[in-house]
């Protein structure tokens, strides 16, 4: 008994996190505390001084990006080192891009609140709680290794979204929005922990942690999967796919971003498709790699459904924010698209490959939105194309705004969004992948159409209307970011290409 | 029939998880459909536990606790979305929220 005791206080010692463990996760650690911080100085600070809160959660978000950058290179990059008894693992050099398109949609999200919430009766403090427990559980999810971690982080991130979602109480839109995000989301985490208990009961054995992905991967390796298995692994793919708003787990995203307030919206678009593409590309080449001859045809058939689902939904929409939605549905095929040729050619730059296309993504998006929130409207969630008559004449700097952002998300040559998908393109022609190669190429044909719609409404359409020709006025922090994302989506490409 | 085997487990947590999805599906009621979410993530737990215990693994049941405490704070973030929603309109019929279309 003394013997078996002494055993288990063994045991427990060689799980206990050292140093290292929890030096490996600093930023995800500092974003966490940046959430509490922001809380605290709402109860401490007097109303004067409230402004701080988000200026010091943009500037802690901003250095803890330098943070990550430097460590990133720090850490031996070459091999991906297992952390907290294999609870975590670190995935090389890709921990940079994943965690700096966390935390730039973050900034960004909150460059957004700042202005949307100054009009609005909502505690802006709460938002950027909110928001960095969020950015921190998506860091944490795109580096899982273990169910527990990728459940848990998962479902972390989807609450505080439920919250950003049915941010505006007294707002129908905005609750019906939250209500229905509710109920989709809950349904696929159901599904994705029944998947997940599946795997580990089909593949499980004494001795065995059959939650943890090296171990799923060498029970698959050794040919251990049943049927049940397989079931198990459709139902999380599935799961992923949901948070990614691939076909057929996509139905919810043009209600849930119409209603959801603006900034939400963007957060949606960026970080949590990025955060399913990752949790995607992580499941597909980690803990079921064995299986990518199977998985491979799925994925390029859910790449294609994707593509052309999202283009021809969006080519009949005439609201913005859901035109934005639907062609985000098409964005996520070509990430599906790119997920699918790293999995056949088993590549390892896959995250780098992503990151560059979510974060030309983001660009796009948060110019775009930051356009529209600048625009008056009498309700946050109707935003008709012909609202958008005679902005160039209203405000030179949101037209231009508008057309840098569209000109990035349809991928017009001089972008970053044109290179981004280029790379993919590249990536899809090498492996002689024609059916996926012509449905993304049809589908950046597509987009142009719908998205020149909106440009074409902006800049070229008269208006006879009194009101749209009143000027805007453009708060100096709206420029600069105006500004810096624009020249960003030009000197990213360069950088690329030199790159 | 003396003793109960990891199939009477699964088949009872099968079932759980089948009503619960076609309450999901079916029922109109938000509330209803809510209730009958946690019921699948019930479904999911008990077949988690019986797996760990036939299996002889603890990591189920330590990943039994997690479930838990990730299910209390859906359920509350949930629940809040559904009462305020009930104040703004007075109904929780899945089949009115219509203020979303194109």
């Amino acid at each position: 008994m003394i013997s078996s005791l002494a055993n288990i206080d063994v045991a427990f010692k060689a799980l206990a996190p050292r140093n290292a463990d929890w030096a490996s996760l600093l930023p995800e650690i500092c974003v966490a505390g940046l959430a509490l911080f922001c809380l605290v100085q709402a109860m401490a600070l007097p109303k004067s001084l409230r402004w701080l809160i988000p200026t010091t959660a943009r500037v802690g978000l901003a250095l803890v990006m330098i943070m990550a950058l430097q460590t990133g290179t720090a850490w031996n990059p070459a091999e991906a080192t297992p952390f907290f008894a294999g609870l975590t693992k670190l995935t090389g050099d890709s921990a940079q891009g994943i965690r700096c398109t966390f935390l730039l949609s973050a900034l960004l999200t909150s460059f957004l609140a700042g202005r949307f919430f100054k009009e609005r009766p909502a505690p802006i403090a709460d938002y950027h709680h909110v928001l960095l427990v969020v950015t921190a559980a998506f860091m944490l999810l795109a580096q899982s290794n273990h169910f527990v971690t990728l459940f848990v982080s998962l479902e972390t991130a989807a609450v505080g979204l439920y919250v950003l979602v049915g941010y505006l109480r007294r707002s129908q839109a905005s609750l019906e929005a939250g209500v229905k995000y509710l109920v989709a989301g809950g349904l696929s985490s159901a599904l994705l922990l029944m998947g997940i208990v599946l795997v580990y009961g089909s593949l499980g054995a004494p001795g065995v942690d059959s939650l943890n992905f090296d171990q799923i991967n060498a029970a698959l390796t050794a040919g251990k999967g049943t049927a049940l298995t397989m079931v198990g692994l459709a139902l999380i793919l599935g799961g992923a796919a949901f948070k990614l708003g691939a076909f057929p787990f996509h139905t919810w995203i043009p209600d849930v971003y119409q209603g959801a307030p603006t900034p939400t919206t963007a957060l949606l678009g960026t970080a949590s498709k990025a955060a399913g593409a990752f949790t995607l590309l992580l499941l597909v080449t980690g803990p079921f790699a064995p299986l990518a001859p199977k998985l491979a045809p799925l994925l390029a058939i859910a790449a294609i459904l994707t593509l052309l689902v999202g283009n021809l939904a969006a080519l009949a929409t005439t609201d913005v924010k859901r035109v934005l939605a639907l062609s985000g549905v098409s964005h996520a095929g070509f990430l599906l698209a790119a997920i699918a040729a790293v999995v056949i050619s088993g590549a390892n730059d896959g995250p780098m490959l992503l990151s560059i296309y979510l974060i030309a993504y983001a660009i796009g998006t948060f110019l775009v939105s930051q356009a529209l929130i600048e625009l008056p409207v009498a309700e946050d969630h109707q935003r008709p194309l012909l609202g958008l008559r005679g902005l160039l004449r209203r405000s030179p700097i949101l037209a231009s705004a508008l057309g840098f952002g569209i000109g990035s998300l349809a991928g017009i040559p001089p972008s970053i969004g044109f290179f981004a998908k280029l790379l993919i393109l590249i990536f899809l022609a090498k492996l002689h992948l024609w059916w996926v190669f012509g449905a993304a190429l049809l589908s950046v044909a597509v987009s142009i159409h719908y998205y020149f719609a909106i440009l074409r409404e902006a800049v070229v359409r008269p208006t006879d209307d009194q009101d749209a020709v009143v000027p805007l006025e453009v708060s100096f922090t709206s420029r600069f970011l105006i500004g810096a994302l624009s020249a960003a989506t030009i000197l990213g490409s360069l950088l690329a290409f030199r790159g | 029939m003396e003793h109960t085997t990891l199939a009477h487990h699964l088949l009872l947590a099968g079932l759980l998880f089948a009503l619960g999805l076609t309450g999901v599906l079916v029922r109109r009621n938000l509330l209803v459909v809510y209730m009958c979410l946690e019921l699948m993530l019930t479904a999911a737990t008990l077949a988690l536990v019986a797996f760990s215990r036939f299996n002889r693994t603890m990591d189920g049941a330590i990943f039994v606790f997690f479930i838990i405490t990730v299910a209390a704070a859906e359920v509350a973030v949930g629940l809040a979305l559904i009462v305020a929603l009930y104040r703004r309109r007075g109904s929780v019929k899945s089949d009115e929220l219509v203020t979303l279309r194109d």
